[in-house]
């Protein structure tokens, strides 16, 4: 079995202050690129970015997540040295991932024309909020304007939460979704970029991201359909609260529908006229959505997943965080690896959301602390300059 | 050249995740050949009344732009023509229940048999090995078991059902993990057996909050609140149900959004002096701002806020997005010419490439075995009469 990963001896060099280059460049260093984060004096901004992992504000767990794997080099790129040793870093690379504001590039020689001038063989990946093209280009866009941006902000909450609070504003997915899938975007664009050999600049936006992955909203207006979260619910299903916690429930088809029955032992509402057919039971939707939430809240979460799934029908538990750390199937699968965070100890971590046969790709190294890897400069230095620091 | 140009997809995918997988890479250039049988259309070509809707659910978007064959994989023959056609690709992908190729006699060793450097992505709810491999699962079931449904919500309400988002970016995921085989292919000649598990790309997306939990923190869900930032969240505008994105970090942003509120009195007030003080005390800050939003024309304001420094966008429907200048100027949204004739908006590509800036999409929703001549004739190297005779034999069908 090899252990160097599917992306072993490519060369990145990530410049990144936010979350979706930053999670970009995680996937590119564990699948087995060598990846430097060039860190400004102060480190990058997500080392200040909560939730933390301890109680001291001093370790984010974001920056522990998307850091991992990765090496920091400090370049103060407000100096000319700064920038010489960021040029001789990118000599080296072939990819350079960043997500400097474009106002922000030219003063530090980072525009589309210089980088191209001086490095027509590098696949210069710009992820931003709204892309580096186009009127919204110097638009800033935290995680919540993203999602609204993108069309999904505005089409949640749903089911149960609407029905319970149906005058509240839209609802933001947690975490940073809209920004993770702009990394993971960017991911693939740069590795298809790498892929045709042309050394080229890949112009990805967080927002373009979302708005492909929100593909089915546009389908639908095309379709002549407008969505909102009001009327953007299955008919019956969804969140349904248990007696100890909460399932997730979708029979798309008719033999799961039979399932479930068999699986509320057929009362007699389920049985009656008309109910063997779809259409009319999609007709009658909140009514047997009202029955199915009685039934559950008499049953336990364990119990009825492993029901449901023994007679085919689509149910998964709500688990929280220290539900899926210590599942048996994501144990069974190695999904968590382990890296030493300062002051913390050894923190369970996700390796990567895919795998590239049998065995989980691994995590190989901590998140590193500022300046950890300065020596990677040495090798990259032109000779002139390796004398000059000497 | 578009980046994947050459590459070759043998593509079994149904449902969304996986035919979206396979919809990214022929965007990037790949051609992509779905393989479909009218015996057992795509649960997303036929109507779906549990959307209460009588039209087929979601086809064509992520149909649009590849190639369409019929192949029988239930009869040998059938199964025979689709080794050949993989052993003329690249990639295979699938998106059937963990265990269901295999049973076919398309496996990922029969198919590496067939061409030694095969990439095939399985794409899955539960992924390829583990107890809940067997596992049934759509969109809203991945968010469930991952973790991500359980953050999402109101602090005080239920957790919060994903829908096509989980799916898409399931196979977003798939598509970024399949180049990353064929560059491993280029380097050592090895192909790969790609396992995407639903479950695990929606615990990815919160992997902080897993390490939060395991160092023994906080974790709840949070609603439209963030950790630091405040004001946070969707204020009132002038129009209802037209809220305002609004999210208040650093000293500089909150200045600019006092010069656009008018109300740089409160830069002296103390409980919002710091983030820290504007976090702690920000039900307050929230009515201070909402007060001053719904007087406010959305537009209006996010221009005035944006030039101010401050992130800031509205909550946008559909609508607006197909409507939107930027992104059509991007190539993000396009429009797409259905073989009937008909002009949809639909999503391009998602992300622009200097060294070739075409638009992305080359045809639309394919009819039921639109390019068997193509695929079982030019590819396969089978004759007029014997593509007569499978048909005749429901071997294509």
């Amino acid at each position: 079995m090899s252990t160097d990963g599917p992306l072993a001896g490519i060369k990145v060099v990530e410049c990144a202050q936010g979350v979706a280059a930053g999670y970009a460049g995680r996937l590119l260093a564990t699948m087995g690129a060598e990846v430097a984060m060039i860190e400004p004096p102060e480190g990058c901004a997500l080392r200040r970015e909560p939730p933390y992992l301890d109680g001291d504000g001093l370790q984010s767990a974001l920056f522990s997540y998307l850091g991992a794997d990765k090496r920091s080099v400090v370049l103060d790129l407000a100096t000319p040295e700064g920038r010489r040793d960021l040029a001789a870093l990118l000599t080296d690379a072939d990819i350079f991932l960043f997500d400097t504001p474009v106002d922000a590039r030219p003063a530090l020689g980072l525009d589309e024309a210089a980088l191209r001038r001086g490095h027509p063989h590098l696949v210069v990946a710009s992820v931003l909020p709204f892309g580096a093209f186009g009127p919204k280009a110097g638009w800033q866009g935290e995680e919540i304007n993203l999602i609204h941006a993108s069309g999904e902000g505005y089409l949640l909450p749903n089911g149960l939460s609407v029905d319970l609070f149906p005058d509240r504003p839209p609802l933001k997915i947690a975490g940073r979704f809209a920004e993770m899938q702009g990394g993971v975007t960017a991911l693939f664009a740069t590795l298809a970029a790498l892929w045709s050999g042309e050394g080229q600049t890949v112009d990805v936006s967080v927002q373009d991201a979302n708005v492909a992955i929100g593909a089915f909203a546009i389908q639908r207006l095309g379709d002549g359909s407008v969505e909102h979260r009001h009327e953007r619910n299955f008919r019956y299903g969804g969140v349904i609260e248990c007696r100890d916690g909460f399932v997730e429930l979708l029979t798309l088809e008719e033999r799961q529908w039979q399932g479930l029955v068999e699986l509320m032992d057929s009362p007699e509402w389920a049985c009656g006229p008309g109910m063997d057919d779809p259409a009319a039971r999609s007709a009658r939707g909140p009514d047997i959505n009202a029955r199915i939430r009685a039934w559950a809240r008499e049953h336990p979460v364990a119990e009825l997943v492993a029901r449901a799934q023994r007679l085919g029908v689509p149910m998964a538990p709500y688990n929280t965080p220290a539900d899926v750390l210590s599942d048996p199937h994501e144990e069974a699968r190695r999904l968590f690896g382990e890296v030493d965070i300062a002051g913390v100890g050894p923190v369970p971590i996700q390796t990567a959301p895919f795998r590239f046969g049998a065995d989980p790709l691994a995590v190989r190294r901590a998140p590193p602390a500022l300046g950890a890897d300065q020596a990677i400069l040495e090798r990259s230095r032109p000779r002139e300059a390796r004398k000059v620091n000497a | 050249m578009r980046p994947l140009e050459g590459i070759r997809i043998a593509d079994f995918t149904v449902h969304a995740a996986g035919p979206f997988c396979t919809h990214m890479l022929s965007l990037m250039g790949a051609e992509c050949i779905k393989i479909e049988t009218a015996l057992r259309p795509d649960i997303f070509r036929k109507p779906h009344t549990v959307y209460g809707r009588a039209g087929a659910a979601t086809f064509d978007q992520v149909a649009s732009n590849k190639l369409s064959i019929r192949l029988n994989l239930k009869d040998a023959e059938g199964r025979e023509l689709a080794k050949r056609l993989v052993a003329v690709s690249d990639v295979a992908a699938e998106s059937f229940r963990a265990g269901v190729m295999a049973r076919l006699g398309l496996g990922y060793d029969v198919l590496a048999g067939v061409k030694p450097d095969i990439v095939m992505v399985s794409i899955s709810s539960s992924g390829q090995t583990g107890p809940d491999s067997h596992f049934a699962g759509y969109a809203p079931l991945f968010g469930a078991w991952g973790g991500l449904g359980y953050l999402t919500g109101y602090p005080d309400g239920p957790p919060v059902e994903m829908r096509h988002v989980m799916d898409h970016s399931v196979g977003m995921n798939a598509a970024a993990a399949t180049v990353a085989a064929l560059h491993q292919r280029r380097r050592t000649g090895r192909g790969a057996h790609v396992d995407v598990a639903a479950r695990e790309v929606a615990s990815s997306i919160v992997g902080d909050t897993m390490m939060v939990a395991a160092a023994g923190g906080y974790v709840e869900r949070i609603g439209n609140d963030d950790h630091r930032r405040a004001p946070h969240g969707l204020f009132p505008t002038d129009v209802e149900d037209r809220w305002l994105s609004l999210s208040v970090g650093s000293q500089a942003q909150w200045r600019g959004l006092l010069t656009v509120m008018d109300r740089r009195d409160l830069a002296a007030a103390p409980q919002f002096e710091t983030e820290a003080d504007r976090h702690a005390n920000r039900e307050a800050l929230a009515r201070i701002v909402a007060a001053w939003s719904a007087h406010q024309d959305a537009d209006t304001a996010v221009r005035r806020l944006q030039e101010a420094g401050v992130p800031a966008h509205i909550s946008w429907s559909t609508e607006d997005i197909a409507a939107d200048a930027h992104l059509r100027g991007r190539g993000a949204i396009v429009d797409v010419t259905e073989s009937g004739g008909a002009v949809r908006a639909a999503i391009g590509r998602p992300a622009r490439f200097s060294a070739c800036d075409e638009p992305a999409f080359e045809r639309g929703t394919p009819r039921l075995g639109e390019h068997e001549e193509y695929v079982f004739g030019e590819l396969l190297g089978l004759g007029r009469a014997a593509i007569d005779d499978l048909i005749d034999r429901n071997v294509i069908h």
